[in-house]
């Protein structure tokens, strides 16, 4: 943040979304914005990285080079258990959007993007795998990988290709092999990158996505639209 | 008519008794108002985090102006037993200026002061155990979300980029 590097602590709680502090300037910030929301800092703004919720198997097979954070011995008893989602589902709420038939805890997919924000039930896109669909006025395509549980979301434009490039899944998919569009008829891997065809090379826009509780989710996009809603 | 050493001695004991005050709100209204499970509105929020930026400066003062009234009060105070209460009231406000320093989140939630990595083909993982991943500059990293669940927020450097990651 303006060429000082901050080193953030969990500090608090905001409806259960979680509170950082950094220790160099004492600032507050949000987890789900990095807005900053008390301290000499306030209404600054963390960049957002682009970051995936992946399945280890289908990151290894991307970056066989990557690296993975270690436990701390220390405390790795108090690390959450394999069935953890299971868990958290039944924990208990303190704000609540009975709208639209969502409960508190159904997982979204959520997307800020070209001025509108969209979420996606998380369920409805694992069963259908591919998802055609508009965020504001921009075409976007959410894509479910060969594990039936990681997704990512593009734009979905090839780049110097008019129009809609109409993606389909292909019927005898691979990783590397997971979707085919009508207007180049190119192959397409999980990272939306064509393989082969003419637009290979080529790789579609990706769009930042959040899984997220509905109910923190609509918190901080009160004017979100729903997917199938 | 109150003599003037009863109406010092009164004065140092208010003096400490608003320190004591003082400091117990600054320990207090944060943890109170931003505690899991319950619902934070936004000024209050606002004012929790207000006192909570400015609780260790706050109390840390507190303490010394109780230590100060209770050097002075002692020297005026002949009764032993009050003398005994007003070091005991001075010595509670030095506790609550610890308390303010001391992070009730991470007691919780340890963070992770040193991170280490493993290469992605040398870990045990399942494979469907979910990670959050990133990648910057070439440098591919991720995160098992069932650490990340626990320690919440990660101090970082991937591809010479300082970033927080955060679950």
């Amino acid at each position: 943040m303006a060429g000082q590097r901050l080193t953030f602590h969990l500090a608090g709680i905001n409806n259960q979304n979680f509170l950082m502090r950094d220790e160099e300037t004492g600032t507050y910030w949000q987890q789900i914005s990095g807005l900053a929301v008390s301290g000499p800092l306030k209404g600054r703004q963390l960049t957002l990285v682009l970051s995936d919720e992946l399945t280890f198997a289908t990151w290894k097979a991307e970056e066989p080079q990557g690296t993975v954070l270690k436990d701390v011995p220390k405390y790795a008893s108090e690390y959450e258990s394999k069935d953890w989602d299971v868990r958290m589902k039944r924990v208990a709420v303190v704000i609540r959007f009975p709208e639209h038939g969502l409960k508190p805890r159904d997982l979204m997919l959520g997307i800020q993007a070209f001025g509108a924000s969209r979420a996606f039930p998380y369920e409805e896109v694992i069963k259908e795998k591919l998802v055609k669909d508009h965020v504001g006025a921009e075409p976007v395509l959410l894509v479910v990988a060969m594990d039936g549980q990681s997704v990512r979301a593009f734009h979905d434009r090839i780049p110097n290709v008019d129009g809609a490039p109409d993606f389909y899944r292909m019927t005898e998919n691979t990783p590397e092999a997971l979707l085919m569009d009508a207007a180049t008829g190119s192959v397409w891997n999980f990272r939306g990158c064509a393989v082969s065809g003419s637009a290979k090379g080529a790789c579609l826009e990706r769009i930042p996505m959040l899984k997220d509780y509905w109910f923190d989710w609509r918190n901080y996009n009160p004017k979100t639209t729903i997917y199938g809603k | 008519m109150i003599a003037a050493p009863q109406l010092k001695r009164w004065t140092f004991m208010v003096v400490m008794l608003v320190s004591m005050l003082v400091s117990l709100a600054c320990v207090v209204y944060p943890m109170y108002v931003i505690r899991p499970f319950r619902a934070q509105g936004a000024g209050e929020l606002a004012a929790a985090l207000a006192v909570a930026r400015f609780r260790g400066i706050t109390t840390a003062a507190c303490a010394v102006v109780a230590l100060a009234a209770v050097a002075l009060y002692w020297r005026l105070q002949t009764r032993r037993w009050l003398r005994v209460l007003a070091a005991a009231g001075a010595g509670f406000v030095c506790v609550l200026a610890v308390l303010a320093r001391v992070n009730v989140y991470e007691l919780m939630f340890h963070p992770v002061d040193h991170p280490a990595f493993t290469a992605a083909d040398q870990v045990k993982l399942d494979k469907d155990d979910k990670l959050l991943v990133v990648k910057i500059n070439g440098e591919a990293r991720a995160y098992p979300i069932r650490t990340m669940g626990y320690h919440h927020v990660l101090n970082d450097i991937v591809g010479k980029t300082a970033i927080v990651a955060t679950y």
